[in-house]
């Protein structure tokens, strides 16, 4: 008999594991309201019952001193388990990786920093295995996840834009540094040129990435002031922006001179502000991310508000879709009241 | 006549423990055989510890598809350390054939293969770069690949810009079908890993990297075209990693400039965990496979028992000088 040629065994081969390859869904969606949620009744305690939060540059000071404080608060107070997990580093990937690995075990809600658009792939993997799903900080478009608080990058920058425009009289040389190619800072950046664009007296004079290093945001900040001796005022969109900004400025002994706004109230920002080397912050209500996302998860999962027979074969979801927690303006004037904090 | 030979028992027992003991040297110096018995202890006593949550089939698949890119990457990687360089600027590539590509597809509106096939190219050319300007001009490796690294870098952000989402249908389902229940980066990866061992172990001409890393002046002495060869394993290099960073792009179904961040020292560091030395001359393929393992093996642990992400990097660097240190130890005892 003739041995088939081994080209049609390689062919066969190849389709039939082409076959037996199972394609994604189309519409990339993980048939979520359908999704069994695990449930328990509400005033359930289940000594098990774990709440993971994952986010990724793990130990930035900003995260750990509100984001993550107020998580373990709301842990203690409601006597469930709270676990923080992600990579040390700004590490997207990496928080993908976390998050996959963690739907294995099951946990009874997760909640997510919305670091990247590119994360949603995972955070719908944990919706399509019942797990509730909370993003904060920034949405992820195209995800499918269960709420979102947060705050509106696009306005961050807008108020930005507007105290820049207050601060120099709607004149002058102005340039902005943040990390370049993340969503949200991007869309910081939007809302601050938009303003701009009112005032035809304002130049933009660049646009640069600090990738969130004070070192880098000062070398930047200190070859600003050298090419542009005359420069009216700088925007920083990142929480290491502002001191890196504020230390050029003051070697260069144009305090005051030179005026700073940027994103984020650390003990340091808070201090340059009472110095009057930064003159506002643009501060977002980070405890009330994490504290109320964890709220969510918790009602989600007891319950705590049914609004039908079953809410999940609804197709309904019984916690906000989505929160804007607002943002604060820190400046000069009321610095005092948060250092007391 | 009768004749009646002495035989000394020492002979007969006494080189018996000795040859074995050698031979168990000889295997402990084979980091492929000491990191394989050590992941299966280490999957042992995880599956003992966490029977839960370590051995089942949905998290191990998923230990498996966080590896792929890296190992893919990691293959590249060990070839170039096999014959005594290495690359700085992987981590770049990948972002910036996944932004590419996607840019093409996205904004451009090309076919899925031609964008892919570009975004190759591009890999093409920056591998023929650095090959060129470091085997030919004499530019140290690792000046000329971080260059490349901030080269590549900026090139992600230009192409990519914010992200890039909502990427063509076929192309996500590169990285996102399943085969046996496995999503196919881990495919792509086994059988990279598959094609490079057999090149490697199997064909003259990659044997020849070996010469080349033990002694780049005898090889050339001895006719082998190092300058061609070197230029070429630059090429494998950024090509591979040019291959992950689509396959990732897929996986993800966006493209992130962010992407690849520190992966150039995290598959330097798996490289030499699976026997690779930064003086060259050593390595197998395998062994990228099993160093990539040991540490996916190690990260997946430490996350399912909820250790932070700062201990989690203390502790593989631990682990990183801790296999260094053994394999040293094996030598000067072997050479004793």
């Amino acid at each position: 008999m003739k041995k088939p040629p081994f080209l049609l065994c390689v062919c066969t081969l190849f389709l039939s594991v082409l076959n037996s390859c199972e394609l994604p869904p189309r519409d990339g969606s993980a048939g979520v309201q359908n999704a069994n949620i695990a449930t328990m009744e509400a005033g359930a305690v289940n000594p098990n019952e774990e709440y993971v939060m994952i986010t990724t540059a793990i130990n930035m000071p900003m995260y750990v001193n509100h984001d993550q404080a107020a998580f373990r608060r709301w842990g203690e107070q409601m006597g469930v388990k709270v676990s923080i997990l992600g990579p040390a580093e700004w590490d997207v990937p990496a928080q993908i990786e976390t998050i996959e690995q963690v739907i294995a075990s099951r946990p009874a809600g997760l909640l997510i920093n919305g670091t990247d658009p590119g994360i949603a792939q995972a955070i719908n993997k944990a919706v399509e295995a019942g797990i509730p799903t909370v993003v904060y900080d920034s949405d992820v478009p195209g995800s499918e996840r269960h709420a979102f608080l947060g705050t509106d990058w696009y306005q961050i920058g807008q108020m930005q834009g507007e105290e820049m425009a207050r601060l120099t009289g709607g004149k002058g040389k102005v340039a902005y540094m943040g990390i370049l190619g993340l969503t949200n800072m991007e869309d910081g950046f939007r809302g601050l040129l938009d303003v701009l664009k009112k005032y035809p007296g304002i130049r933009v004079v660049g646009r640069y990435d600090d990738k969130a290093s004070v070192e880098l945001a000062a070398r930047i900040t200190s070859d600003l002031l050298a090419a542009h001796p005359d420069i009216a005022g700088i925007c920083g969109f990142d929480s290491n922006s502002g001191p890196g900004i504020a230390l050029a400025v003051k070697e260069a002994g144009k305090v005051g001179k030179v005026k700073i706004t940027t994103v984020d109230w650390e003990p340091e920002h808070l201090l340059l502000v009472r110095d009057g080397v930064i003159q506002m912050l643009a501060g977002q209500k980070r405890e009330l991310f994490t504290w109320y996302g964890a709220q969510f998860l918790y009602d989600m999962v007891h319950r705590t508000n049914r609004l039908s027979g079953n809410d999940a074969q609804s197709g309904i979801s019984n916690v906000p879709t989505s929160v804007n927690t607002g943002l604060l303006r820190i400046t000069r004037e009321n610095v005092g009241q948060f250092l007391k904090r | 006549m009768e004749t009646q030979t002495y035989t000394n028992p020492a002979k007969l027992t006494g080189p018996q423990p000795e040859k074995s003991r050698l031979r168990m040297d000889k295997l402990l110096q084979d980091r492929v055989y000491s990191l394989s018995i050590t992941i299966v202890v280490i999957c042992i006593v995880a599956s003992v510890v966490f029977p839960q949550n370590f051995p089942t089939f949905e998290n191990l698949s998923q230990l498996l598809l966080n590896l792929s890119i890296d190992t893919i990457v990691a293959v590249g990687m060990m070839l170039l350390l096999i014959s005594g360089m290495f690359d700085l600027s992987v981590g770049s590539m990948v972002a910036f054939a996944g932004g590419l590509t996607a840019n093409l597809m996205y904004f451009h509106g090309f076919p899925v293969p031609l964008a892919i096939t570009i975004g190759l190219l591009s890999a093409l050319l920056v591998g023929w770069v650095n090959g060129y300007l470091i085997a030919y001009q004499g530019i140290n490796p690792m000046i000329q690949t971080l260059a490349m690294l901030g080269i590549l870098r900026g090139g992600a952000l230009l192409v990519a810009g914010a992200g890039i989402q909502n990427l063509p249908y076929w192309f996500n389902a590169i990285g996102q079908s399943r085969l046996l229940g496995i999503q196919m980066p881990v495919w792509y990866m086994l059988l990279t890993v598959a094609v490079f061992s057999f090149l490697v172990n199997r064909t003259i001409f990659f044997r020849r990297y070996y010469y080349i890393g033990g002694n780049a002046k005898a090889a050339e002495l001895s006719g082998i075209e190092v300058k061609k060869m070197k230029q070429f394993a630059f090429i494998l290099s950024a090509v591979l990693a040019a291959v992950a960073g689509i396959l990732l792009t897929s996986r993800l179904g966006a493209a992130m400039s962010t992407l690849g961040r520190g992966l150039e020292l995290r598959v330097i560091t798996a490289a030499i965990l699976g026997g690779a030395s930064l003086t060259g001359g050593v390595g197998k393929i395998v062994g990228a496979l099993l160093g990539a393992l040991f540490m996916g093996i190690v990260a997946n642990i430490m996350i399912i028992a909820r250790i932070s992400g700062l201990w989690q990097e203390i502790i593989l660097g631990l682990i990183l000088i801790s296999a260094v240190w053994l394999d040293l130890y094996l030598i000067r005892r072997s050479r004793a």
